[in-house]
């Protein structure tokens, strides 16, 4: 099938996805891809077992497993410069641009020494050292990353800015104030959909009159792309096309990435209740799991085994055992002075630049503005 | 005579220095490289700075926010204006869950100094959709500067200490006061947030005065103090932070408070600075604190109805006359 013709409708008649193509790419990279996948599956998995009941990370946590592929193309993609502005699922990203995991938990926890020291949470988390934000409200983050890309254009720098986000996001009217300026001003900004088809419980098609977002921002002047998401080695030859042609100028670009989140919309519970997903559709996404996927073709090429993947996920589990000691371990909080957590409590640039003066004089015996006509 | 500059001069001059002193600072909006650069207040910017920093926006208000908020945390420090107020209700999801809230949701590591001007109209019929001053709106975020310069003089030291500040600040500006000129100094100048000026000293009642209400209130203790009343004027010039200090210690001397806020009456910022002085010296008190504001109303097109809708330096000698009798 055709990239134009892909969607969510046609897309699980094709059952077992046979086109993930490894030839012609490094063995390291494939390697690293895997590894990134299944470091983010087994956090993931890790966070949903340690969720409930224990329920010593008190807040709303969006889990993507199943939505591996996006967040490890883009961390091979990205540089540490660059920034990246994600919607509340947030974790794929954050260790896309290879944030701490420890800190990751810990601000989970609620813990003084997370990411934002307990203030934000996972839908809510940030990283500003390696440059990394998240968000809740959707299309905010998108056009927020829009400033940063306007930045970068104006400084004539080879940073780019990163926006990924669901297709929920493009229902709002932020998003499409986004493509029309990023179209215009030509943008080094990469706009990364990940269509998991529903906002919620609500499928694309009933909040839209069609599903090919790519044909609607085409018009803007933003170059667009669908693909199959969970083919993660399509999903990096895409990204680093797109990231390629925008560190030169050619901006901006939004790929479309068809995936499932396998968990329900928010915790790890399973909202089939809602009755919105039909479970042929799971089923079909189970089986065509971006790990698997990959992993498969690794094995026939003799680049992987089950040895490999043995220490790998040893590895893994030990580090994030290791993380899990330390965002426990680590204190709560506490005595938050909030004026000084809200406002700026120094303004080292206004001291720099603006000298202090007393002596107005303002006479008030004078009349208001008139008004022209308009 | 020292130099007098207009209110609107006093602005364009402020934003000429900022962007003179950095290269950092950008100028987004609407009409913004015309002529008629927002009333004057970017009048040929355009022409010493470029395109490139003195930018038309779309009219897309929400997205010359989120802009102005990105470009932030890249190092630039953009101001943005909008020609009403009104207009940038637009902006408020990037304003309210995004920019207030930035600096406390990454516990202080990062910050988007971003000034956003707004222009609140009166007058020549500019009717419900073109004068609405929402400055309590943002007062009452958390994490937001809020400036209502009432003087040239302070509209050019708050907007620099705007630009230069940390804290994004929503700097509301009165259309009324454009043309009223003030002594502005010619050298870049801050005035901080937070520090009220007594405009005139007085011992019978405090007038604490906001914004455009403020030459009101000079004009009305003028004429109080022949009828020998004297009123003691305090404009706060910040409504975030606000000096409760300087406005306590005034009314702990009169024991009498009149808010004259140029907004509607009910959970505006004049009910803000009675509870904030009541709870801190109520008992001082010898009469009840009054406000003098719009009525809980839109705002009328016709000039007979706007006559009626917003309050003169008249309304407020009579409501200082009649709490002084209490």
């Amino acid at each position: 099938m055709t990239s134009m013709e892909l969607s969510h409708r046609t897309i699980t008649r094709m059952g077992l996805y046979r086109d993930l193509k490894i030839e012609g790419h490094d063995k390291d990279l494939l390697l690293a891809l895997l590894r990134q996948m299944l470091r983010l599956r087994t956090t993931e998995v890790a966070l949903v077992n340690e969720y409930h009941p224990a329920d010593e990370m008190r807040c709303p946590i969006h889990f993507c497993i199943g939505q591996e592929a996006v967040p490890a193309a883009l961390s091979m993609l990205v540089q540490r410069e660059d920034l990246l502005f994600s919607h509340h699922r947030s974790h794929g990203y954050y260790f896309a641009k290879g944030a701490p995991m420890g800190e990751l938990f810990a601000e989970i926890y609620g813990k003084e020494t997370g990411a934002n020291g307990g203030r934000a949470g996972s839908q809510d988390i940030s990283n500003s050292e390696y440059g990394f934000y998240s968000g809740a409200i959707l299309a905010g983050a998108v056009s927020i990353a829009v400033g940063a890309a306007f930045a970068f254009k104006h400084q004539h720098s080879a940073r780019i800015s990163i926006s990924g986000f669901g297709e929920g996001a493009t229902d709002e009217g932020a998003f499409w104030e986004a493509m029309n300026y990023a179209g215009k001003q030509q943008l080094p900004i990469l706009f990364v959909i990940e269509n998991n088809r529903y906002a919620t419980f609500s499928d694309q098609l009933k909040r839209q009159a069609s599903d090919n977002i790519c044909e609607r921002v085409t018009p803007f002047g933003v170059r667009a792309t669908r693909i199959f998401g969970n083919d993660v080695v399509k999903v990096y030859d895409t990204l680093n096309t797109e990231i390629e042609a925008l560190r030169q100028g050619r901006g901006p670009a939004l790929v479309e990435a068809y995936t499932y989140r396998w968990n329900s919309h928010v915790g790890p519970e399973d909202d089939g209740v809602n009755n919105y997903r039909p479970m042929e559709e799971m089923a079909f996404w189970k089986d065509n799991c971006p790990i698997k996927l990959l992993e498969t073709k690794l094995r026939e090429a003799g680049y992987w085994t089950d040895r490999m993947r043995s220490l790998t996920d040893d590895e893994i589990r030990t580090e994030i055992e290791e993380h899990f000691r330390f965002a426990k371990q680590s204190p709560f909080p506490k005595n938050i002075d909030w004026q000084q957590a809200n406002m700026a409590g120094s303004t080292p640039m206004a001291d720099a630049l603006l000298t202090e003066t007393e002596g107005d004089v303002f006479d008030p015996d004078q009349a208001e503005a008139r008004l022209g006509p308009y | 005579m020292p130099r007098q500059l207009s209110y609107a001069n006093a602005i364009l001059e402020a934003t000429d220095q900022a962007m003179s002193l950095s290269s950092d600072v950008i100028l987004l909006g609407q009409l913004v490289d015309t002529k008629a650069g927002i009333f004057g207040t970017t009048t040929g910017l355009v022409d010493k700075y470029g395109l490139e920093r003195v930018q038309d926006f779309p009219v897309s208000e929400n997205l010359m926010t989120a802009t102005a908020m990105g470009a932030s945390l890249a190092g630039l420090r953009p101001v943005i204006v909008h020609q009403r107020l009104d207009f940038m209700i637009y902006s408020l999801d990037a304003i309210v869950n995004w920019l207030s809230l930035w600096r406390f949701k990454s516990n202080g590591k990062s910050a988007m100094p971003v000034t956003i001007r707004t222009i609140v109209g009166k007058g020549w019929g500019q009717g419900p959709q073109h004068s609405k001053s929402l400055h309590s709106w943002f007062a009452h975020l958390p994490g937001l500067q809020v400036a209502m310069p009432s003087t040239a003089y302070d509209a050019k030291g708050l907007l620099l200490e705007s630009i230069f500040g940390e804290t994004p600040s929503i700097f509301v500006e009165g259309r009324g006061l454009y043309s009223m000129t003030d002594f502005v100094p010619e050298k870049p100048y801050r005035v901080r947030f937070g520090r009220a000026k007594v405009r005139k000293v007085g011992s019978d009642v405090t007038i604490v005065a906001l914004g455009a209400m403020v030459p009101l209130a000079l004009k009305a203790a003028a004429i109080l103090e022949r009828d020998g009343i004297q009123a003691e004027v305090i404009d706060p010039r910040t409504i975030s932070p606000l000096d409760r200090p300087t406005i306590n210690g005034s009314v702990y001397k009169t024991k009498r408070l009149v808010v004259a806020d140029p907004a509607w009456r009910s959970f505006g910022a004049g009910s803000e600075i009675i509870t904030s002085v009541v709870e801190a010296i109520g008992g001082r008190l010898v009469a009840n604190p009054v406000r003098v504001t719009l009525p809980d109303s839109h705002t009328p097109m016709s000039s007979a109805l706007e006559r009626e809708y917003y309050p003169d330096e008249t309304d407020l000698v009579n409501a200082v006359t009649l709490l002084m009798k209490q």
